[in-house]
């Protein structure tokens, strides 16, 4: 068990795997990236991880099923959406589902790291976001 | 699937009587804009014989033929009137004369009156010498020679019988009665000469008045013919005028909008109606031209809120990458910076092409008619409405036989159709549903056949009938104008093809274009 | 936690209400006291605020200067409104603040027929006057409403719940408005946290381009201000420039892009929920 905060990231885009990986790294979590909903969904059937970034809308299945099969396999999880179709009702719809937050696109990395700590603190562990910052102060 | 065919109108418009081989055009031919200038010349290059120039002849030749029978009745009226006073004067010369003879015979009777007989002649006498002129007027200068003599020796005679019976000068008893033989005579003589005149006369005034009653008749027929000629002259024209434009007025609404050209060798006041209507459909062209553009623009607005999601994610692609090298570009090497860059410049032009397509779409162009590939078309069609394809939920389906020929057409329009019919489908569809796009060869030889089936709720039968009229729609307030069908099918008429919809309620809409195939190329860009 | 927007056809009602909910809450309650901020803010008299906000311009009151006043009102109200737990009564509220999912917003009714009955009494009419004038001041309400925002706010689908005092008392209203709050649908959320900083920002670059520029629409995201104006050609140059002067030295503005747009208000009414 390791003291990273274990992330799925789920979106079709294959650039925002590539880059988020890195970037939630920095910040302790360890991501595992996925393209398929089919695979995210398999994997997630076996692990608990502590966070779910999913994207909203992908072509076979909707990350509102994502949303509903983690918040009934894994209650403690804490489910991020990110979405590039931002409508109020379906904001609302996410979190009634039981999302903890809605981002829309396009972000910055920092936004979704922001949301990261957020959720890590929700779930008792919190992760060291100022380290970023400081880094890229100095940097 | 009942079908209910309800067609848009497209149908080839009557030809019309080209003035010149050179002239005529076959229907159909989109965008290839008519010379306007040069209709207007040929209709103005003729010699004009106007309608009120033919109505003002015709009236001429009535008027001068009615004259010509007024003229020529006066004059007989004159003939006559002078024919009828000269038979008073002969009349009344007779009744003098007849008078003195009557009293001639008193006188052989009873010895009597001889002064009476003498004064009747002495007033016929007077008679012709009052109506002098009269006479000479019928009868010539001569009719003294004729009239006189005649009256002076029976004067002479009365003369001699006046004559006292005593004396050396008188007569004896067998003198007597050879001057009363010859009075005798010489009366009857005078008498019947002037009877004679009477009947002459007579005769001749009856034959005048025949005659004047004669040409009456026939110049008042002549008159008729005239007129009537005249009338159906006029008439003719003027309806089969009429009546051409009658067929021009169903030519245009058919959205023929090629401006007439010149029927008749001459011009009148209809060419001048001819120039106004080709205006007229130079204004309607142009109107057409701002519609189907408007309502482009209306399917970019569409579009538009479709294409800005898309972006979202060449954006997202884009900022996470520039973002993460920025933070990390001391720590990356050489090598996954430039995987870094490679993908945000891959992600632009990604976006790039995402408006690229859209603003194609919108940009405004001129008619520009080539061989067209349908099949590609469409698939650049659906791309287009890829975005509000993915937000509905529709599952889009597009099949197409291979090797099909092309299709002559302008290629901005024809994507404007079809993505007016595929939006359509796609409203009318719920979450989850399906829409059919095939192109195929049409049950007719050489035309194509693209058909959009969606399976919503249908149309109802009793709205079947208006779904192409400009205007109608069945969307809420602000939501439809209502000018897609009927522009859309204004575009495929000007292709030569038609649109028609078979739909039943409950079972979704099947919406079918029809458009010809292209004829031989060395046809095609030979018009301009 | 949520923000709570009331709007009341009846002022006393609303202000009731809400402070009522904001005091079972333990929120912040922001009312007609923000006007006395913004007047001496701005330079401009409360009483002017409080009729801008109550009537709709008549002959005399010019339109610009009407939304002017409505402007100011606006930014300062988003400004507190970035914070959450708000319960916010008598400023507009409900007519900017959209789209946002964890804004709650509440409309208070009443029977009309019950609304003329006091009116009556109060004021010692007839019932059918009162009736009339019941009526007469829903009109009112729209007209305001159309007026200043486009958008009519008797219209029952601008707000996420409506409660008639009819049946339901105050209290009970109060009960009700205090117990939606807990629902997960109105929790705040990074977006829609996001979107009112938006709109605020927005509001605030409008706010410094009104004086200006009185027909002038503003939308920002993420610091990058897009501003309509609208603009003769020749001057159009002029104006982008002035535009980005101004705009660009707010705070949390990082980048302005200046539009000239012909129709203003059909453009605004067309922006979504």
């Amino acid at each position: 068990m390791s003291d990273n905060l274990q992330v799925l990231l789920l979106d079709d885009e294959p650039i925002v795997g590539r880059r988020l990986k890195p970037a939630l790294a920095k910040i302790g979590c360890e991501v595992d990236v996925f393209e398929d909903p089919e695979l995210a969904l398999a994997k997630m059937a076996q692990k608990e991880y502590d966070v779910v970034v999913t994207d909203i809308r992908m072509d076979q299945i909707d990350g509102m099923q994502v949303l509903e099969f983690v918040r009934e396999r894994w209650p403690r999880s804490k489910v991020i959406m990110i979405t590039g179709y931002a409508m109020m009702s379906l904001a609302r719809e996410a979190m009634e589902k039981g999302a903890f937050d809605f981002i829309a696109k396009p972000f910055k990395p920092d936004d979704l790291r922001r949301v990261i700590a957020k959720a890590a603190h929700a779930l008792g562990s919190d992760i060291d976001f100022e380290a970023v910052e400081v880094e890229k102060a100095n940097g | 699937m009942v079908e209910s065919p309800v067609q848009g109108n497209g149908q080839s418009p009557p030809e019309m009587a080209p003035q010149a081989t050179e002239e005529a055009e076959v229907q159909g031919r989109l965008g290839l804009a008519r010379d306007a200038e040069q209709a207007r010349r040929a209709l103005l290059n003729r010699p004009r014989f106007s309608v009120r120039l033919q109505i003002f002849l015709g009236n001429a030749l009535a008027f001068f033929i009615a004259i010509a029978i007024a003229i020529a009745l006066v004059a007989s009226f004159q003939r006559m009137e002078s024919k009828i006073r000269f038979l008073e004067i002969v009349n009344d010369y007779v009744m003098e004369v007849e008078q003195a003879r009557r009293f001639e015979k008193n006188f052989f009777l009873y010895g009597t009156n001889l002064s009476d007989a003498q004064d009747n002649v002495f007033k016929a006498e007077n008679i012709l010498s009052r109506n002098a002129e009269e006479l000479a007027d019928i009868m010539g200068t001569g009719w003294r020679e004729q009239m006189l003599p005649n009256l002076h020796r029976y004067q002479q005679l009365l003369e001699k019988l006046g004559q006292q019976p005593q004396g050396e000068q008188a007569l004896s008893k067998k003198e007597r009665l050879r001057v009363q033989s010859q009075v005798r005579a010489q009366g009857q003589q005078m008498v019947s000469a002037a009877l004679g005149l009477l009947s002459k006369e007579k005769t001749a005034l009856t034959e005048v008045l025949t005659r004047s009653r004669q040409l009456l008749f026939y110049s008042v027929g002549l008159l008729l013919l005239c007129m009537g000629l005249n009338a159906y002259l006029l008439g003719s024209r003027m309806l089969s005028s009429i009546g051409r434009f009658g067929q021009y007025a169903n030519r245009i609404a058919s959205g023929d909008f090629t401006p007439l050209t010149p029927t008749r060798r001459y011009r009148d006041e209809f060419t001048e109606l001819a120039l106004a209507i080709n205006s007229m459909i130079e204004e309607l062209e142009k109107r057409e031209a701002v519609l189907v553009q408007s309502h482009k623009m209306r399917a970019v607005g569409t579009l538009t809120a479709g294409v800005a999601h898309e972006l979202n994610n060449p954006m997202n692609n884009i900022t996470l990458t520039a973002h993460m090298l920025q933070e990390d570009y001391a720590d990356l090497d050489d090598e996954e910076r430039l995987e870094m860059i490679d993908d945000v410049v891959g992600e632009a032009s990604r976006a790039k092409k995402i408006i690229s397509n859209l603003l194609d779409f919108a940009r405004e162009s001129g008619s520009q008619l080539e061989p067209l590939d349908l099949p590609e078309l469409l698939r650049e069609t659906i791309a287009l409405a890829s975005n509000q394809i993915k937000l509905s939920g529709i599952k889009i389906d597009f099949q197409t036989s291979g090797n099909l020929p092309r299709v002559h057409g302008d290629s901005q329009q024809l994507r404007q159709v079809f993505l007016n019919l595929i939006l359509n489908a796609i409203d009318a569809s719920s979450k989850g549903g399906h829409i059919q796009v095939l192109v195929l060869p049409a049950d007719e030889p050489n035309y194509l056949a693209v058909k959009v089936m969606d399976s919503g709720s249908g149309i109802p039968a009793h709205i079947l009938p208006s779904i192409f009229d400009p205007f109608f729609t069945t969307k809420g307030k602000g939501k439809g104008t209502g000018l897609g069908l009927s522009v859309s099918q204004g575009i495929v008429a000007k292709h030569g093809g038609r649109i028609m919809v078979s739909s039943q309620e409950g079972q979704g809409a099947t919406f079918t274009v029809v458009l010809p195939v292209t004829t031989i190329p060395a046809e095609l860009g030979a018009k301009r | 936690m949520p923000l709570i927007i009331v709007s009341a056809d009846d002022f006393k009602q609303g202000d009731e209400i809400s402070q009522k909910v904001a005091g079972t809450l333990g929120y912040r309650y922001l009312g007609r006291d923000l006007l006395h901020y913004v007047a001496t803010e701005n330079q401009v008299s409360e009483e002017e605020l409080a009729r801008a906000l109550d009537e709709a311009p008549g002959l005399l009151t010019r339109r610009a200067r009407r939304q002017r006043l409505l402007g100011l009102i606006e930014a300062a109200c988003l400004n507190v409104l970035l914070d959450d737990n708000v319960v916010c009564f008598g400023l507009a509220a409900h007519m900017y603040v959209r789209a946002v999912s964890h804004a709650l917003k509440v409309r208070i009714i009443n029977e009309p027929e019950q609304r003329a009955e006091e009116l009556a009494k109060a004021e010692g009419l007839s019932v059918d006057k009162a009736r009339k004038q019941v009526l007469r001041q829903t009109k009112e309400e729209r007209r305001w409403s159309e007026e200043a925002y486009n958008l009519d706010q008797t219209d029952a689908s601008l707000y996420d719940m409506v409660i008639s005092l009819g049946t339901l008392e105050l209290d009970k209203a109060v009960e009700i408005i205090s117990d939606t709050v807990g629902y997960r649908k109105f929790q705040p959320m990074t977006y829609s946290r996001k979107l009112m900083q938006d709109k605020a920002l927005a509001a605030n670059v409008r706010r410094e381009l009104m004086g200006q520029f009185p027909e002038i629409r503003v939308e920002a995201n993420d610091g990058t201000v897009v501003v309509f104006i609208q603009s003769l050609k020749k001057d159009q140059r002029k104006k982008q420039e002035l535009v980005r002067q101004i705009a660009g030295g707010l705070p949390g503005v990082r980048h302005v892009e200046v539009h000239i747009i012909r129709d203003l208000v059909g453009q605004a009414a067309q922006s979504s929920r």
